[in-house]
């Protein structure tokens, strides 16, 4: 897999939800592929969800899986595109300056991808995730 | 998941199959007595979720009580087998 | 009908995540039907890229699932509205599955959203629906399961998080 060990992994779409960028932690060739991130409060969310009680959105947990799995995609070269989000099931909430690792399992699965994450923050885990990926950018 | 189609004929490995893939555990793990939460880890709302699954996949009504008495693969089917064969 | 006014008194959700613009039909304790128009001019836009193409101004996938869910919380609590997360009861999302995005949505497009009560307990209601664009279906959503929890178990968790330690305050 040709994803890069570390550093600032450029995940597509530079716009969108949440401006943190998940760092490449452990690329998969040792172990399952992670990636952490932190979450300043100055994310854009956050004057709005809520005001007075800034709480990471469960939505923008999922957004940085997403961004994961497309850092960690093992379609080489393949662009992957999120057809559906299987099922998402939130377990604690993430809140301003939390770190949120998240660790992924690819299977390849009769045409499509899944991928399984798991984001947890320093307390615990805050969700589980399970994404389908199929190839192409071309929507079905 | 829509409305018109007919409602499942109840079949106890096509239903470990289904109350699986809501527990998002493997069908090995899910024996017929594995306890859904003390064994298998789920939480309450994981539990209440799989039994409003199964009550639009074989279109039958459960009252909220009956839905919390299921804490396994074989306490749903005997319920679910009660419901149809009365309905 | 509910306007932005009146979903503002049932939300607490605030810009730039205030995603459901009006509400058009409601059924207590059945159906909900809520409009959200999506323009390029939204904060998630800033930053694009400027070579962009169509596709990459496509709606971010997680907020067409946020918006739907927004218009899903109105129906939950249009008749015991909170819009204050740190008092009384908040509404949390427990989980969402099956949800099938089916084609982008882009600037331009007015999403309606279509959520029908699937069963509401003592402390947790479960919903289901789609969203549609000129009448087609963009996405599907499976199940929606939302919690009613005290909002102190928020703010004790919101305790432990380093935002809220004295050294870790920016």
């Amino acid at each position: 897999m040709a994803a890069p060990a570390a550093g600032p992994v450029r995940a597509v779409p530079a716009a969108g939800p949440v401006r943190a960028v998940p760092l490449l932690d452990r690329d998969g060739a040792d172990g399952a592929p992670r990636t952490t991130v932190r979450i300043d409060a100055d994310e854009r969310v956050f004057p709005g969800h809520y005001p007075g009680f800034p709480i990471f959105p469960g939505v923008c947990v999922v957004e940085l899986v997403h961004r994961s799995a497309l850092a960690t995609a093992p379609a080489p070269g393949a662009r992957v595109t999120l057809r559906a989000v299987e099922s998402t099931r939130f377990l604690s909430p993430v809140f301003p300056g939390d770190r949120l690792t998240v660790e992924l399992k690819w299977t390849r699965r009769e045409g499509h991808w899944r991928c399984e994450a798991v984001a947890a923050t320093d307390r615990g885990r805050a969700a589980t995730v399970r994404l389908r990926f199929t190839e192409g950018s071309t929507p079905c | 998941m829509s409305e018109t189609t007919a409602p499942a004929v109840l079949e106890l490995e096509n239903l470990r199959r289904t109350v699986a893939d809501v527990l998002d555990v493997e069908e090995t793990e899910l024996t017929d007595e594995a306890d859904f939460v003390n064994d298998l880890g789920v939480d309450s709302l994981m539990a209440l979720e799989v039994m409003v699954v199964l009550e639009k996949k074989y279109g039958v009504k459960l009252g909220e009580s009956e839905l919390k008495e299921v804490t396994c693969l074989r306490k749903a089917y005997d319920l679910l087998d009660a419901k149809l064969t009365a309905a | 009908m509910l306007t932005t006014t009146g979903i503002k008194r049932v939300l607490p959700h605030r810009y730039p995540m205030l995603l459901v613009d009006r509400v058009t039909e409601l059924v207590p304790e059945e159906r909900l039907t809520a409009l959200k128009a999506v323009t390029c001019n939204e904060p998630w836009y800033e930053g694009l890229a400027e070579d962009a193409d169509d596709e990459g101004h496509g709606y971010p996938q997680t907020l067409l699932v946020e918006s739907w869910c927004q218009a899903a919380g109105v129906l939950a609590a249009w008749d015991k509205p909170n819009p204050d997360v740190l008092s009384g009861q908040v509404m949390l999302f427990g989980s969402i599955s099956d949800v099938v995005l089916h084609r982008p949505v882009y600037p331009g497009d007015v999403l309606e959203h279509r959520v029908r009560l699937v069963r509401a307990l003592s402390d947790t209601v479960i919903f289901e629906g789609e969203a549609l664009v000129g009448g087609e279906t963009v996405m599907e959503v499976g199940r929606v399961v939302m919690a009613m929890r005290p909002a102190a178990e928020l703010t004790a968790a919101r305790e432990q998080s380093p935002a809220a330690q004295p050294a870790g305050v920016q």
